[in-house]
């Protein structure tokens, strides 16, 4: 049973009243396991920002109570707030770095707030900017450093205390595709290096690809989809959800392709069919096995094949052809090994 | 004979404004962030104080600098026993600078990005700290450049300090240059007080401008 480190339970928030009030977040519950990466997808407005910041109380929920690492962290004030605090560290889309200090300043910060004396302050800076890749930047003011070193020294702040959450607050959104990956190597350098638990809000469903390994789906404040991001993938079952992969996986079926879908005659005994598989068989000689098993021909039109956390995952649009009974046990047979058949004969394929 | 009448006004001119700018910082710059802090979203939301505040400022900013330099004659003789010359000038020089830096400071604490007092916060840091670990040393160019506005606006209201016997460029210009139609004295002290004010001016705007780390 994997530990819980993060429960949210009925949290509700809403901003202003009267004719102004919005409901930011409506009765979410959540489950943050220790040690994984938790990404929270939404659309601008659909209230993930809200959410990971009542995490650490920035937003002060009206209902519901929030538990980190057994404290409930809904119910603290003053003192035993801001040392709850500070074993939740956070980093920021604008990084929010103080300009007027320099890197090792900003990452000695935390330290400083928490009390730390000035020797320890200087080993566990050094031995953190060694960690996040700025030792030859030590002495450089933010507005030297570009917006991947940003994120980097947030990191570091963020990683000061030995946090046991890292709160991710759009991280990547002001970093370019090529940034953005590095830092999501960092985090997950970091994940696995301290075990930290990771929760992160995005609207970039590659960041949720790439790295994490559950996902929440929230939309206008509620959490409308959750579970490890490869069934997200495999069956997503809302609109939403499936808008998010459509933006990283390439499955959307080239119109030519569409075209020559519509035109095919039903009665026609050859069929088009799309076959989505996930998983270990993708792996399986399934095609040659067809051919020889059923003695129908096999024409593949278009493929495509991705990875999310080392699973495969795809697409595949063959034409089958040969006699009418043989297609149909073709068909089983591929049914039989748990993919996923659409016959494309006349009908405009979706996405 | 000239010379050492313009150099014991210009002594006596820094002496005021010199002493003024330093205490009406010193009161006025806990009552800028008070003013902030207090503001509805920020670190310390208080609104009955903030607007209190504000309005008390508001008034002090309100009266022209003659007419608060008599009217407050009472509490001037109160603090320094006298309420006349150089040093009886420094009160109502003093009192009437603190909401301007006030003011100054409210607009300097402003500028810094919400972002990292929030981060601050994030971090656990105290009210104190978050002053003066991040708000204070992040405004620190703005404020240079407020604190500088003010000795400026200080320059100016020394110069109605002779109606109180407090001597210094102004009066000397008034009661030489004008009364006594010395239009060469009139002339020096203006050369003078504007050689001051562009010093002043473009020491600050180096200053602000070398501490900026932006």
């Amino acid at each position: 049973m994997p530990q819980v480190m993060i429960e949210l339970a009925n949290v509700t928030k809403i901003y202003g009243r009267g004719e102004k009030r919005v409901v930011a977040l409506d009765n979410v519950s959540l489950k943050i396991n220790k040690g994984e990466i938790f990404g929270i997808i939404g659309l601008s407005g659909a209230g993930k920002s809200t959410l990971i910041r009542c995490m650490n109380k920035l937003e002060v929920p009206q209902a519901g109570t929030i538990t980190i690492a057994g404290q409930e962290i809904t119910k603290l004030k003053g003192k035993e707030l801001r040392e709850t605090r500070r074993k939740i560290g956070m980093i920021f889309q604008h990084f929010n770095l103080l300009s007027s200090r320099t890197v090792y300043g900003n990452i000695a910060f935390p330290l400083e707030i928490a009390g730390v004396k000035r020797s320890e302050i200087k080993e566990r800076v050094l031995s953190l900017i060694e960690l996040v890749g700025l030792s030859d930047k030590i002495s450089a003011y933010p507005a030297e450093l570009s917006g991947g070193q940003k994120q980097r020294v947030g990191i570091a702040r963020a990683l000061a205390n030995n946090p046991e959450v890292l709160l991710c607050d759009e991280a990547t959104s002001a970093l370019d595709p090529e940034t953005t990956k590095s830092i999501l190597g960092l985090l997950q350098d970091v994940n696995q290096r301290f075990n930290l638990t990771i929760v992160l809000i995005t609207h970039q469903m590659n960041v949720i690809k790439d790295i994490c390994d559950t996902v929440a789906v929230i939309e206008d404040g509620r959490i409308v989809e959750q579970g490890p991001v490869v069934e997200l993938f495999a069956r997503p079952r809302t609109p939403t959800a499936r808008r998010f992969m459509k933006s990283v996986l390439p499955t959307e079926v080239p119109a030519e392709i569409k075209e020559r879908a519509l035109k095919l005659d039903k009665n026609w005994p050859g069929k088009t069919v799309r076959i989505s598989f996930i998983g270990e068989v993708a792996g399986e000689p399934v095609i040659s096995s067809l051919i020889r098993k059923f003695q129908v021909d096999v024409n593949i039109i278009y493929a495509n094949l991705d990875y999310i956390k080392n699973i495969p995952f795809g697409s595949l649009i063959i034409d089958l052809m040969g006699e009418g009974p043989k297609i149909e046990a073709a068909m089983q047979y591929l049914e039989d090994l748990g993919l996923k058949l659409e016959v494309l004969n006349g009908v405009e394929p979706t996405a | 004979m000239v010379w050492n009448l313009l150099l014991k006004a210009l002594g006596e001119t820094l002496y005021m404004v010199g002493f003024s700018l330093v205490l009406s910082a010193f009161f006025g710059i806990p009552l800028g962030i008070i003013l902030v802090i207090t503001e509805p979203r920020h670190i310390k939301p208080a609104p009955l104080i903030h607007k209190l505040l504000s309005t008390v400022i508001n008034i002090g900013r309100s009266l022209p600098f003659i007419i608060l330099l008599v009217a407050i004659i009472p509490f001037t003789r109160l603090v320094v026993g006298t309420s006349i010359g150089t040093t009886g000038a420094i009160v109502p020089l003093t009192v009437s600078a603190i909401p301007f830096v006030a003011r100054v400071v409210e607009s300097a604490l402003l500028e810094i990005d919400r972002g990292v007092i929030e981060a601050a916060q994030a971090m656990g840091a105290t009210t104190i700290q978050i002053i003066t670990k991040v708000m204070i040393p992040e405004a620190v160019p703005g404020l240079i450049l407020g604190l500088t506005m003010v000795a400026v606006s200080l320059i100016g209201y020394s110069a109605m300090a002779g109606a109180i016997g407090g001597g210094g460029l102004g009066d000397l210009s008034i009661r030489y240059g004008y009364q006594r139609f010395r239009g060469d004295i009139m002339f020096l002290t203006v050369v003078i007080l504007v050689a001051i004010v562009q010093g002043l001016q473009s020491f600050g705007s180096w200053l602000a401008a070398r501490l900026n780390r932006r």
